[in-house]
């Protein structure tokens, strides 16, 4: 039998057995886009600490002051509420503080004295907490300088690398995207050789007179063209509902693609030593918050520290991060170039391909 | 009655027992999560930063000195201008403070320049930056704006001028912290009773489908209202098996001596997950609201857990299933948030997402001093609970009368 027959026959196994299982095909494909929304729920709460103001003084400066808080660099989510309302929310944490202006501001303010605010903070969240401590402190320089007060002396002066600054939540679905990758094209991979230990067929397989490899790629190549579309589906989700758009639309198209084939082939080394799809899938789904974290998914992870960056070399998201940040938003996120972040990758699968064949050959029936 | 209750019970966690694969599926998202709140605390908070003082004056090194002393802020490391440029450049900082050469001169003529270059390459590590560096520099005129002068303003009950003409005085509800860690250990334990009581009862009610042990149960003397509830028995006992040692490790870890700051980072790395876990410790009647919203959690997630075997009755799809919901079930109620932070339209829709009562019931529980909302959270719990062992007891005793 050719090779081309042995690959289209091996294809349509895969094909047939996916159609099979086409709820759990469904479902990992939900659990992607899931993963994508749910993790972007962490960047709508890094920022704007909610915050209750109350305003007891209703002059020109305090209205000035509270435009200053506006201009913080994204702290704080105003409330306007009662006094009342305010501790209630605070003793219930629904707050993080609550900030007073006092009666007089304006006036004190206005005749050159200092007034102090009074801020409450529920410092239970010891992350919000200093971003707020940190944030009054920009208001009031905003407030200062904008007032042109007599007798600062120094200022910063802000020099960026990016001509913008990139949101935290495109930042964010951009790295869920290689998570996503990891899940979907990781249990597809596993599931595709698992199967052969659970239903036995591995005993066949290696009497069979075709090769395994040209088998296995048959089967894998049926695995990575759905989670290629799964993939794709998590795209649209990214450009219609969160609104953003790849910088470098093929580039990204092509990372994808080369993500979706590189982590099928990883599933299937574990699919291969797990040999059970019931252990395989909770293992990819254990390990991808982990991977995610420790991957440069909410900045490039060496800021994190040394050790953290050396224990993130690791996870092939990291690699895929890298990958896709600089084909969405032209982001540079780790310090490697990304043709070593996918050259690694390559790597990786090729060793997970050997594992598996090696697998397949020799390995345990069950 | 009770006896073939406790058999029945018995039996499925001598399952589970010999099922690693099955305790190990419905640990290994939980323990995934708990290493990655575990990695976000290390990282929260300060960014490496690299410090340049080109300028030699009093004035410079006054700035430098301010610098220097925001520990909280930054993770600085005094370089050379070459060395910082090669750093940023591999991203061992994200970003460089500079201190010119003229700053004593240009400050004397109301001129003074920080310059901070920064690798603004998301909104959140940006702002972080922006605003520390902005404290830092207004420290330089106005002392009374650094944390410290935040903190004391208040205390001290003086009112020092300052040229912004603005200060902060402020008041925390609480006397410590609580790390990053501590805040998120609610929800990682919500997770560990939602995968091991929803997942693992729906997998061992699947499995009993598929490998027909089912009919076995049926043929047996016992009654079927008898077995049912030793399926929810077993899975509620499994379920809060696993999870009092971790509680009780929350309080034991009090006494692990390493736990404390200055430890080097590897072993606050080995140590950051049992040393996040210290719980506060709480009054008598706080420990039993905890109890009481735990069991109601627990007992919801096994009739969830066996609704979902039975609806499904096959174990690869079950698995999956479980994964979805659970992710749902901890995101939406508030795992990896808090949800009173959250858009308005997400706080109304977490509000229909059970484990969001829970959550909010046992943080309510644990930090803070009163147990507003408790007789609300544990209302809802109790009556998911009620309302999921119900239907899953009739829908179990239904399936398998029909085996």
């Amino acid at each position: 039998m050719s090779a081309g027959r042995v690959f289209r026959a091996s294809a349509a196994l895969e094909a047939s057995a996916l159609v099979a299982h086409r709820g759990f095909v469904g479902l990992t494909a939900l659990a992607a886009v899931s993963f994508l929304v749910l993790v972007s729920l962490f960047g709508l709460t890094g920022a704007y600490a909610p915050v209750a103001l109350i305003d007891r003084d209703h002059g020109p400066m305090a209205k000035a002051f509270v435009e200053s808080l506006g201009r913080a660099h994204h702290s704080f989510a105003l409330r306007n509420v009662t006094e009342r309302e305010a501790q209630a929310a605070l003793g219930t944490g629904r707050l993080v503080g609550v900030l007073t202006i006092p009666e007089g501001f304006s006036k004190a303010i206005a005749s050159g004295h200092t007034v102090p605010i009074e801020i409450q903070i529920d410092n239970v969240n010891v992350d919000m907490t200093e971003d707020v401590q940190r944030a009054l402190p920009a208001a009031i320089v905003d407030f200062g300088h904008r007032q042109q007060f007599p007798g600062t002396t120094t200022r910063m002066v802000e020099h960026d690398v990016q001509a913008h600054d990139t949101g935290y939540i495109p930042y964010l679905v951009v790295s869920g995207l290689a998570l996503d990758a990891m899940v979907i094209a990781g249990v597809l991979g596993a599931m595709a050789t698992a199967r052969e230990w659970e239903r036995k067929t591995v005993t066949l397989l290696r009497l069979s007179p075709a090769s395994r490899a040209i088998v296995l790629a048959g089967k894998l190549s049926v695995s990575a063209a759905v989670a290629f579309v799964a993939l794709m589906l998590a795209v649209v989700v990214i450009v219609a509902v969160y609104g953003v758009i790849p910088i470098a639309p093929g580039t990204t198209v092509l990372v994808l693609g080369a993500c979706a084939i590189l982590f099928t082939a990883l599933g299937a080394g574990l699919g291969a030593l797990l040999k059970r799809t019931l252990a395989a899938v909770p293992f990819v789904f254990g390990l991808a918050m982990p991977f995610y974290v420790v991957s440069g998914s909410l900045e490039p992870i060496r800021f994190d520290g040394e050790t953290i960056w050396r224990v993130a070399h690791l996870s092939p998201v990291y690699y895929a991060v890298g990958a896709l940040e600089w084909a969405f938003h032209g982001l540079y996120v780790t310090p490697e170039p990304i043709y070593v972040d996918l050259l690694v990758l390559v790597g990786l699968a090729s060793v997970a391909i050997v594992v598996t064949l090696g697998q397949l050959a020799t390995g345990a029936s069950r | 009655m009770i006896g073939s209750v406790w058999g029945m019970a018995r039996n499925d966690l001598a399952v589970w027992r010999r099922s690693p694969a099955a305790i190990a599926g419905a640990l290994l998202p939980a323990l995934g999560m708990a290493v990655l709140v575990a990695v976000l605390t290390v990282s929260v908070g300060q960014q490496p930063v690299a410090l340049v003082v080109q300028g030699t004056g009093p004035l410079a090194k006054h700035m430098a000195d301010i610098l220097r002393e925001d520990e909280d802020a930054y993770l600085l490391e005094e370089m050379t201008e070459p060395q910082a440029e090669q750093a940023f450049a591999v991203q061992k900082v994200a970003a460089i403070i500079v201190v010119p050469e003229d700053f004593d001169q240009r400050v004397e003529a109301t001129d003074g320049a920080v310059d901070l270059y920064l690798n603004n390459v998301d909104i959140d590590l940006s702002d972080d930056l922006r605003r520390s560096v902005t404290r830092s520099v207004a420290q330089f005129d106005a002392p009374q704006l650094s944390l410290t002068g935040e903190l004391r303003n208040i205390a001290s009950g003086m009112l020092l001028p300052n040229p912004y003409r603005v200060n902060v005085a402020e008041h925390d509800l609480r006397d410590t912290n609580v790390s990053f860690l501590q805040y998120q250990v609610i929800p990682i334990i919500v997770l560990i009773i939602i995968t091991v009581g929803m997942l693992g009862t729906a997998l061992l009610t699947a499995r009993d489908f598929e490998r027909g042990t089912a009919k076995l149960l049926v043929l047996s003397p016992a009654r079927r209202s008898t077995l049912v509830m030793g399926r929810l028995l077993g899975g509620v006992v499994l379920t809060l098996m696993l999870v009092a040692p971790l509680i009780a490790a929350g309080y034991l870890t009090h006494y692990i001596e390493r736990c404390e700051a200055g430890a080097r980072l590897w072993v606050m790395l080995l140590l950051s997950a049992p040393c996040g876990w210290m719980l506060p410790p709480v009054s008598w009647t706080h420990a039993l609201a905890l109890i009481a919203l735990l069991i109601a959690v627990t007992a919801m997630t096994v009739g969830f857990g066996t609704l979902l075997g039975v609806a499904l009755r096959d174990v690869p799809l079950v698995t999956m299933s479980g994964l979805n919901v659970a992710a749902f079930l901890f995101f939406l109620g508030g795992g990896f948030t808090t949800v009173a932070f959250l858009p308005p339209w997400l706080q109304t829709l977490s509000r229909f997402v059970p484990t969001s009562y829970a959550i909010e019931g046992l943080r309510q529980a644990l930090f803070y001093p009163d147990l507003t909302g408790f007789g609300r959270d544990l209302s809802v719990l109790t009556g998911c609970a009620v309302a999921s062992v119900a239907l899953a007891s009739l829908a179990l005793s239904r399936a398998w009368s029909r085996r």
